[in-house]
């Protein structure tokens, strides 16, 4: 817990120079006139302040809340993997289209999350797809993109 | 102006078919989000948003309210049968409403519930229908001094109210604040922080940005630790309260009904907290605290009755000042603007078919959720037997589908990922996602009103105290402000005294 907060506050200090560094390149105007990066740059004062509060904080080892539980080996496998099937379906949605990345997409996960059989992974996957295909494509209209296979 | 006649029209508005159907399918949609533990209202309503914008804006707002008090009529279900809340506003319920049902008493704890939420919710919207529109009227006096103190006390309350460390909940705030000034300047319409991408230069989207942190996080915090679920499994009988039942939880459910009410208009999670400060005034009124925890209805009756009428309060700041006070209803006003609606102290007098057709809805679906809850609550305990396996795929492609929907641009997609995967982090660092989104919501109101502020007066902030009612506000939040730190200050001192004492007797 202490060391995350280190870290995240560290992070978060990061954040708040590149913030300032950045709103220094547009137009401050004054308190008159405020102008663009009046509030950007208040922000970033705020956002400073309270990081080095946090740091202040976890360094003195003052309670910032309770402990998360903590994740098996195959928690971390079931996110990890899950996380790599919903990047790999942005990547894929519109070079192969919708109907084959949602094939795809489903198989991976519905492996991952417990390794179901393979057949019953193919099955559920291919209803899924087809009903999501059915109900948003036609049923809603919401344009799908269509890929190599022109589906 | 004549009531009756704004009333009927409502009717005219919520009986049509459509708005029927989609009255009920919110409902529903909202039971099961509530009954299923994993994705809460916020989540729901944020992937059903890219659904709305095709239909009628009152349509829109029917369906996605529907799923806010389905969610609260649900969450009690799984609370009960199988001590996990299927939602935050029902944690109180699992501890006499699981005790309950492992009595046998399952049935009477969902039935006090169910009742409970119907008198509640139709208690919160009688209240919306009489509070909102006179406070719209006084709100249009309101200026941008006024305006920069609401969203600031706001965004204070909420800060404040998150639980867990203050400073964590503050940096979120400022984060979410951030988040909102990507994109175009409210004023100006200069380009800040887009760094040429067409996608950043409209903003970070709502949408993309609360399905990442309330869809996706919360479905990675439940990957990593899968619990199996055991359902309590008893005969479900006699689901009406008998005689007693109902004289033990009348006050209760009374009391929670105006509690619930008033804390939902405070800014904050109203359903949450009043269903835990609802069991909490039970537990000190009641002539037997000792039994509490063991099985007593009260503790049911009141917390489930409180966080119905919440929901409906919690609209009222929305529909009546424009400032959202929840995650929740930060998405409502998104839905609205979808459809170019700007909720505010103009929207009654402007849109008066939607404000009143979306209360008349409210009784309906009030109604229809009765309905629903009773006879089919077996329906909804074979549902929480769906493994995981197979809804949390389902759940994150609807959560891909909606979001891309929305402008068919895979950029919003990777920003739901990049924020569902930020948010898992910082949640399990004990930062909450609900300020974030109240924030980003409201940053560019609190912007605009900021810098018109000081472009009135010259410069100068004494114009946030000269004005009496921005004075009273910003009173107020310095209060809520020093409060938990004189409080802190005496407790620690206290308990740094208790431990000097234990160190030296050891």
């Amino acid at each position: 817990m202490k060391r995350a907060d280190v870290t995240i506050a560290l992070i978060l200090t990061g954040l708040a120079a590149f913030v300032l560094l950045e709103a220094s390149k547009l137009s401050f105007g004054s308190m008159r006139v405020p102008r663009t990066a009046f509030f950007p740059v208040i922000l970033a004062t705020l956002l400073l302040m309270l990081s080095l509060i946090l740091l202040g904080q976890a360094l003195r080892g003052a309670p910032t809340g309770r402990g998360p539980e903590r994740i098996e080996a195959e928690g971390w496998f079931r996110i990890g993997a899950t996380l790599v099937a919903l990047i790999g379906f942005a990547l894929a949605l519109e070079r192969l289209g919708f109907l084959l990345s949602t094939l795809l997409l489903m198989v991976l996960l519905l492996r991952a999350i417990e390794s179901l059989e393979w057949h019953k992974v193919f099955a559920v996957a291919l209803a899924t797809s087809l009903v999501a295909y059915a109900l948003f494509g036609w049923l809603l209209g919401i344009p799908l993109p269509a890929g190599i296979l022109g589906i | 102006m004549d009531f009756f006649s704004n009333v009927a029209l409502g009717f005219s508005v919520a009986l049509t078919p459509t708005n029927l159907l989609f009255c009920f399918i919110g409902s529903v949609v909202g039971t099961l989000v509530g009954v299923l533990p994993g994705l809460g209202p916020v989540g729901a309503v944020a992937f059903l948003l890219s659904l709305t914008f095709k239909m009628e804006p009152a349509t829109a707002i029917i369906m996605l309210a529907g799923i806010y008090y389905g969610a609260m009529y649900g969450g009690s279900t799984t609370s009960i049968l199988v001590n996990i809340p299927g939602e935050t506003a029902s944690v109180v319920t699992c501890l006499d409403g699981y005790r309950m049902a492992r009595q046998g008493r399952a049935g009477a704890a969902l039935g006090i519930s169910a009742f409970g939420s119907f008198i509640a919710g139709t208690f919160g919207v009688i209240g919306l229908m009489f509070l909102a529109p006179p406070l719209g009227r006084a709100a249009l006096r309101f200026g941008p001094p006024e305006y920069f103190a609401l969203t600031l006390t706001g965004l204070t309350l909420v800060a404040y109210l998150t639980q867990g460390s203050l400073t964590k909940a503050l940096i979120m705030t400022v984060l979410g604040l951030l988040s909102g000034v990507v994109g175009m300047d409210p004023i100006s319409g200069e380009e800040r922080f887009a760094y040429g991408s067409l996608t950043l230069r409209d903003g970070f989207g709502l949408v993309p940005v609360a399905m990442g942190l309330f869809g996706i996080t919360e479905i990675l915090d439940n990957l990593a630790v899968i619990h199996s679920q055991s359902i309590y499994e008893t005969k479900i009988k006699g689901l009406l309260p008998n005689r007693k039942d109902w004289q033990d939880s009348a006050w209760p459910i009374a009391r929670g009904s105006v509690l619930g009410f008033f804390l939902g208009i405070l800014p904050g999670p109203g359903p949450v907290i009043s269903s835990f400060v609802s069991y909490a005034m039970e537990k000190r009124l009641s002539r037997h605290p000792e039994k509490f925890g063991t099985g007593v209805i009260e503790g049911v009756a009141g917390p489930e009755a409180a966080n119905n009428s919440a929901t409906a309060g919690s609209f009222i700041p929305l529909l009546s000042l424009g400032i959202p006070t929840s995650a929740i209803m930060a998405l409502f006003m998104g839905a609205l603007m979808i459809h170019g609606i700007q909720p505010g102290p103009l929207f009654i007098s402007k849109y008066p078919e939607l404000f009143w057709g979306f209360i008349a809805s409210m009784y309906i679906g009030n109604v229809m959720l009765l309905v629903l809850n009773l006879p089919l609550i077996g329906l909804w305990v074979r549902v929480l037997k769906t493994p995981y396996v197979i809804l949390f795929p389902l759940i994150l492609l609807f959560c891909l589908i909606g979001v891309y929907s929305l402008n068919s641009n895979v950029a919003e997609i990777v920003i739901m990922l990049g924020f569902g995967i930020l948010g898992f982090f910082l949640r399990r660092a004990g930062f909450e996602g609900a300020p974030f989104i109240l924030a980003m919501v409201l940053g560019p109101v609190m912007e605009t009103s900021l810098r018109q502020s000081l472009l009135i007066s010259r410069g100068s902030f004494g114009i946030f105290v000269t004005r009496p009612i921005c004075a009273a506000l910003m009173g107020f939040t310095l209060l809520f402000m020093l409060w938990p730190m004189i409080w802190k200050r005496k407790t620690a001192g206290k308990d740094r005294s208790a431990s000097a004492q234990k160190n030296s007797s050891s």
